[in-house]
This record gives structure tokens, C-alpha cells and sequence, in this order.
């Protein structure tokens, strides 16, 4: 058993990146390797987006992410800076700044950079995924 | 970590950076992640690869609309300790730049010397 | 050991210099989405340098149509084994 983290930094839809980390994760996950978290920053951060509405015969990023930490209890980490920039707020984010409606839900949750450089430093492996 | 490579750098976090100012947001997000790293006490080394090496060109402005740069938070990096600065010599010579010319001291390394470097820091990030 | 994993076609980017420059002599390297055109019959000799070390996501080459064309010097991989590439590694670079 091994620790690992993915850092995710590619938008979904836009390029494979994402669902190349979700395949990745999951195979890290039924191994019985511990995945600490997954961290999404740079454009990666839109794969937390709420409102996100593929056609129905595609794969569901959003609900794949969602799947993964319901099953394996996987953190999904989000760099508040790099999201609030482009507009992905969750609840109280959302109320802070004086917004209607918000745009990033649980099991994602907003966090500080540290939190990658905790995470890559503690795990014994990140593997990044680029657009 | 001790070693006993021929460039002597090591560190907790190998940034490298690859992407020029104003372009896109890789320099400024990678940058900040080194910030970061270092607000929490983690040696940071920086490697300005590629295009990378044009964050270190002097006289960069705003953009237009106001757009900050990065060369405000290269002039900070001193004040987090970050003072481990490498620039691939390639790349000078790719883009007609001189190590001495650049806005912040950086030492210069050879693309055959990468490897050690990602060797001797516990993590590698690539922005 | 370290694995750099590269997802850029070195027909159409150069970045797949810069993950070349930044290994060592035992170092793997794993191609990935459209990187796996690298492990054309026609563009492999980019990494002709690897010798046994260059690396391919099956599955990114069959969703392409690809694999008829794949060079047989390249070491064609599941997701299984991308994992496992990973846990031989001391750590991973990615290249994009």
C-alpha cells in the first residue's frame, strides 16, 4: 500500500487531462493504494463546476469525481485562488463575495495551495495531469 | 539531504517553469505555488526552462487592461527565501539572452544537468 | 528511477525535448494521449535514445486507430500498467 496524490490541471472537456486522472485515480483506489486527494488548480479547477451539463452519452466528470470519493472517501481539493478567479465559488464563498447562486458543491472542497504542497510532499507519489 | 551530484542543489520542491509572462497563467500559478511552499518552510529550488527563461527579461510592464505580470512577485521571491534561481543555458541562447542581463541573479545549468535536479528534490512540479 | 510521462505529440510540440533533457540514464518515459504518436513507426526515432524505456498507453493508440502503426521497440501498456510504472518510479514528472 502506497500513498498517492494527483494534481489535475487540465479543464474537462477541453482536453483529455481529466479523464485521464479519473481513470488513473480509480486504478490507484481499487489497488489498495491510499489516494490521499486529488488537487485541481490551474484550469483543472472546472472540473468542480456544479452546473456542469454534458450530453447524457458522454462520461459525467463531475458525477465521476463524486463517485470516486463516495467510494474510496477520496478528498477533492480545489485551489480557491485559481477558482475564484474564474468564477467557481461554493456556498459560503459565494455569500462572502456578495453572489447569487454558487458553483461548486461537496464532496469538492476550496482550499489553499498548501494544501498541494502538503499533499505532494506527503504522499509517496504525485502524478500531475497537464492539458 | 545530503548528495554528492556535481550541481549541489537540492531542496524539498523543483519548480520548473516553461511559459513566458502575460501569455497564459502557468508562470504566475506556478510561482505561486512556490510561494506558497515556501511560506511553509519547504527549500524551493526554481528552474526557468524553455520559455521560461522570458519571465526573467527586465522592463516588463503591465498589460493594457492592467494586467499585473509576474515581475512584481519575481522581485519578491528574495523576501520568501526562495534564493535558488536556475535558468537552462539553452534556453538563453534560444532567445539571444545572457545570464548576466537578466532582472534577477540565476545560475545557469546544462539540459544534461536536469535529471540530477530532479533527482535531488522530493517533488517536481512542471508548470 | 523516475517516470516522465509526456502528453504532447512531438509532431506538433517541442515539449517533448524538454522531458528528453530532463532524464537520467535509467529513467522511463510513459507516452500518454496524444503523446502516444510519438510511438508511430514514423516519429519513434525522436526517442531512439530510450532504448527499452519508452512507454505507451494502449488504450490512448486503439481509441485512435493507432496501434497498427505503433513501432514494435515501444513497450505498449495498460492502465494496470501505468499504475505500476508509477509504483517502480522513486517519483514522476509530467511533461505537457
Amino acid at each position: 500500500m502506497m500513498r498517492y496524490a494527483i494534481l489535475l490541471m487540465g479543464a474537462p472537456y477541453s482536453s483529455q487531462a481529466a479523464h485521464s486522472a479519473l481513470r488513473f485515480a480509480r486504478a490507484v483506489a481499487e489497488r489498495g493504494h491510499r489516494l490521499e486527494g486529488v488537487f485541481f488548480y490551474h484550469d483543472g479547477v472546472h472540473n468542480a463546476a456544479r452546473l456542469a451539463a454534458p450530453p447524457q452519452d458522454e462520461p459525467h466528470l463531475v458525477d465521476g469525481w463524486t463517485a470516486l470519493a463516495a467510494d474510496h472517501g477520496v478528498p477533492l481539493q480545489i485551489c480557491i485562488a485559481a477558482a475564484l478567479r474564474r468564477g467557481l465559488l461554493d456556498e459560503r464563498e459565494a455569500a462572502r463575495h456578495g453572489k447569487q447562486g454558487y458553483s461548486v458543491a461537496p464532496p469538492f472542497e476550496l482550499t489553499g495551495l498548501g494544501q498541494l504542497v502538503d499533499l505532494g510532499l506527503r504522499c509517496d507519489r504525485l502524478v500531475t495531469f497537464g492539458p | 539531504m545530503a548528495n554528492d551530484k556535481a550541481l549541489g542543489v537540492d531542496g524539498d520542491l523543483l519548480v520548473i517553469l516553461r511559459h513566458g509572462p502575460h501569455g497564459t497563467s502557468w508562470l504566475r500559478e506556478g510561482l505561486d505555488a512556490a510561494l506558497v511552499a515556501a511560506a511553509f518552510g519547504r527549500r524551493v529550488t526554481l528552474l526557468f526552462m524553455g520559455e521560461g527563461v522570458t519571465a526573467l527579461v527586465p522592463g516588463q510592464k503591465s498589460g493594457p487592461l492592467g494586467q499585473k505580470g509576474t515581475s512584481p512577485t519575481l522581485e519578491m521571491l528574495e523576501m520568501y527565501d526562495i534564493d535558488t534561481l536556475l535558468v537552462e543555458t539553452e534556453a538563453l541562447a534560444l532567445f539571444g539572452l545572457r545570464a548576466d542581463g537578466l532582472m534577477l541573479s540565476a545560475r545557469e545549468v546544462e539540459a544534461a544537468e536536469l535529471d540530477e535536479l530532479a533527482s535531488t528534490h522530493s517533488l517536481v512540479l512542471t508548470f | 528511477m523516475l517516470l516522465h510521462i509526456l502528453n504532447r505529440s512531438p509532431a506538433t510540440s517541442e515539449v517533448y525535448r524538454q522531458a528528453l533533457a530532463a532524464m537520467g540514464p535509467d529513467d522511463r518515459l510513459l507516452l500518454i494521449e496524444d503523446g502516444v504518436q510519438g510511438a508511430l513507426g514514423a516519429l519513434v526515432d525522436r526517442f531512439a535514445a530510450l532504448e527499452g524505456r519508452l512507454y505507451a498507453q494502449e488504450e490512448d493508440l486503439v481509441a485512435r486507430g493507432l496501434e497498427p502503426l505503433c513501432d514494435p521497440s515501444v513497450a505498449l501498456i495498460d492502465v494496470e500498467g501505468f499504475l505500476t510504472l508509477t509504483e517502480e518510479a522513486q517519483k514522476t514528472v509530467s511533461w505537457f
